[in-house]
């Protein structure tokens, strides 16, 4: 065997396991959509019209993207500042820091949910600490809401924005804000127009991962959240695994992918512009 | 130092030695699939052992509400991740009418006669029964006397509710139904007046999440059977189990067998060693607290019964009336309840 290997075929396996365990399976919940009767049999568009001719389930997708933005904004106005706090740092304090900011993640997603319960619930940490200072008289209601639940998300999805950023954010020539600082900018101006910029790819890479991964994070939305506050993923759990109406959960899959995918695909073409403006 | 031979021998070992759980599967195995929590923990600690001293047999758990079990069920058509299932009512209806189970003969079982004979038909055996009520935290609240009080101070301010996705929620649901004018297949008015209390109530949760929450004192009334009661209490937790004034409910756990098993006769074995005397006893010791369903067995005082007659005296349901609807009450449970 002399042959070289080409681009393609070392590329196959990776091909070949996309194609079996994702292109295959999506072609087949896109076929099972086109089906009226939860026993697969009648073929027809009606889980489509079921779906689509409710408002109800346009409010449901509208707070599932509403989630993400929300998530990812707390994400942002959090994770930038540790971010720019990072790049600062010497190389042992960073290594102390990466750990504290991977620590989440090696974490199982069920303990991490439910020890949220125990600070947010109405005896938990947060309750009894401010009823204790004196500064509320009736334990406030944090969990079931969605102020508790994009709290939560957000501890829970940090090591998501800020992994990619501080990656993209070390690479900055540190020079460059000596620099602008040289050229007369202030340190604010130096901010938005050169480091902000700059680590546009990896602010955009980290908004993409987090907005994916909260807006179909079923476990932390159900269980914080409740049942009362309904998102795409609780409502394609209970049609395949309670009621067993796989076309219509299949036709609430494809909404939750297409919506999410469309959010993603509208901000990772700002990221291109983004990045074009900077470099071209 | 390890040289690239002595580096082969020990993976070859190695890889060797995790053969050796399939070799040993391959005398007498059988994979069943189980409730988590109380129900896996029980039946690891005493079922499994059992059956391994009674036949030899090598029991493998998969962890899986009985609606989970339906789905993998389902979607394996014919190739089952499991030969042997616990199922609830509901579940079990949709699975003989799916065509996922056996049939099954009673005579298979030594053990059978000592059961009540509604316990075995064509489908399966009933190894237990659960008793749903209301649980309630005596430091917080006083003794609820029955499901409409759910929905009265004090009570409704600390009540934690779930939906129609689990079998007990659908039954109290259906049983609070029926206090404002409803029946088994009209809901409406429980909604109805759920919707006018809601701003009130504690909690709005998922099914597996209620315990917890309660644990957390995030509520302090629920709906629930008697074993998550027991469960909590042998932790510490304050809490009560009530039998509501129109009565308790009662539904039967059933264990069938998956199609297309191959280990069908470790099935009936391992039924069989279930619904023994000993090992009947054994699980309705606490923290397990198992309602048992073998007539042998000397309830225990802490139990909801006194005995397996008094299943009669108890709210039963026609899960065949209530399967076809349950769809429509989740979405409507769903729109209600949203914020």
């Amino acid at each position: 065997m002399t042959l070289k290997p080409a681009e393609w075929q070392l590329a196959l396996p990776l091909g070949l396991a996309f194609a079996s365990l994702f292109l295959a399976p999506f072609l087949l919940l896109f076929g099972v959509s086109f089906f009226n009767d939860d026993q697969i049999t009648q073929p027809g568009f009606g889980q489509w019209i079921k779906f689509f001719g409710d408002p109800f389930h346009y409010k449901v997708i509208a707070d599932t993207l509403l989630l993400g933005v929300k998530t990812v904004a707390a994400t942002v106005i959090v994770g930038y500042p540790l971010a720019l706090v990072f790049i600062d740092l010497g190389p042992r304090l960073q290594r102390v820091l990466i750990f504290i900011i991977v620590m989440p993640l090696l974490l199982s997603v069920v303990v991490r949910t439910f020890a949220w319960i125990v600070v947010l619930g109405r005896e938990g940490v947060i309750n009894t600490l401010l009823l204790h200072l004196g500064v509320i008289s009736e334990p406030l209601r944090l969990l079931q809401t969605e102020l508790g639940l994009v709290i939560s998300m957000t501890q829970i999805e940090m090591p998501l924005m800020l992994l990619p950023l501080i990656s993209v954010m070390s690479r900055i020539e540190p020079n460059l804000r000596d620099a602008s600082a040289a050229l007369g900018a202030s340190r604010w101006r130096t901010l938005f127009t050169v480091i902000v910029p700059l680590s546009m790819p990896g602010l955009i890479a980290g908004c993409l991962l987090v907005f994916a991964s909260s807006t179909t994070a079923f476990i932390s939305q159900s269980i914080i959240g409740g049942v009362r506050l309904i998102y795409l993923p609780l409502l394609i759990w209970q049609q395949s695994l309670v009621v067993f109406n796989w076309p219509f959960a299949a036709v609430t899959s494809l909404a939750l992918l297409v919506s999410v995918l469309s959010v993603i695909a509208a901000l990772s073409y700002l990221g291109r512009r983004a990045g074009g403006a900077i470099h071209g | 130092m390890f040289n690239r031979r002595s580096l082969l021998t020990g993976a070859t070992a190695l890889g060797g030695a995790s053969l050796l759980p399939m070799m040993a599967w391959a005398k007498g195995g059988l994979a069943a699939g189980i409730y988590p929590g109380p129900w896996e923990d029980a039946y690891r600690a005493i079922v499994q052992p059992a059956l391994k001293k009674a036949y030899d047999i090598d029991l493998e758990f998969a962890s899986l509400f009985a609606v989970d079990e339906i789905a993998k069920l389902k979607a394996s058509r014919g190739a089952p991740p499991f030969d042997a299932l616990v199922l609830d009512p509901g579940p079990r209806i949709t699975a003989i009418e799916g065509g996922l189970l056996e049939k099954f003969d009673p005579k298979k079982l030594t053990n059978a006669s000592k059961l009540p004979p509604s316990f075995l038909d064509q489908w399966g055996v009933c190894v237990s029964a659960q008793v749903v009520g209301i649980a309630y935290n005596p430091k917080k609240v006083p003794a609820p006397k029955g499901w409409g009080d759910l929905l009265k101070d004090p009570w409704v301010s600390r009540l934690g509710l779930s939906g129609f996705q689990t079998t007990f929620g659908t039954v109290a649901l259906i049983e609070l139904a029926k206090v404002f004018g409803g029946s088994e297949t009209n809901v409406e008015p429980a909604m109805v007046e759920l919707k006018k209390v809601l701003p009130k109530v504690a909690a709005v949760g998922q099914p597996a999440a209620m315990p917890g929450l309660f644990q957390q004192g995030q509520c302090d009334v629920m709906f629930t059977n008697t074993q998550v009661v027991a469960i909590l209490k042998g932790k510490g937790v304050d809490i009560e189990f009530v039998k509501p004034e129109t009565g308790a409910i009662a539904f039967y756990n059933t264990f069938h067998i998956s199609k297309g098993s191959e280990q069908v006769e470790n099935a009936y074995k391992y039924f069989d060693t279930i619904i023994s005397k000993d090992v009947q006893t054994a699980l309705m010791q606490p923290p397990f607290s198992f309602v048992p369903a073998n007539k042998e067995v000397v309830l225990a005082p802490d139990l909801p019964l006194k005995s397996l007659e008094e299943f009669s005296g108890f709210v039963v349901h026609d899960w065949a009336k209530i399967n076809p609807l349950r769809a429509a009450w989740i979405e409507k449970f769903n729109k209600d309840m949203a914020k």
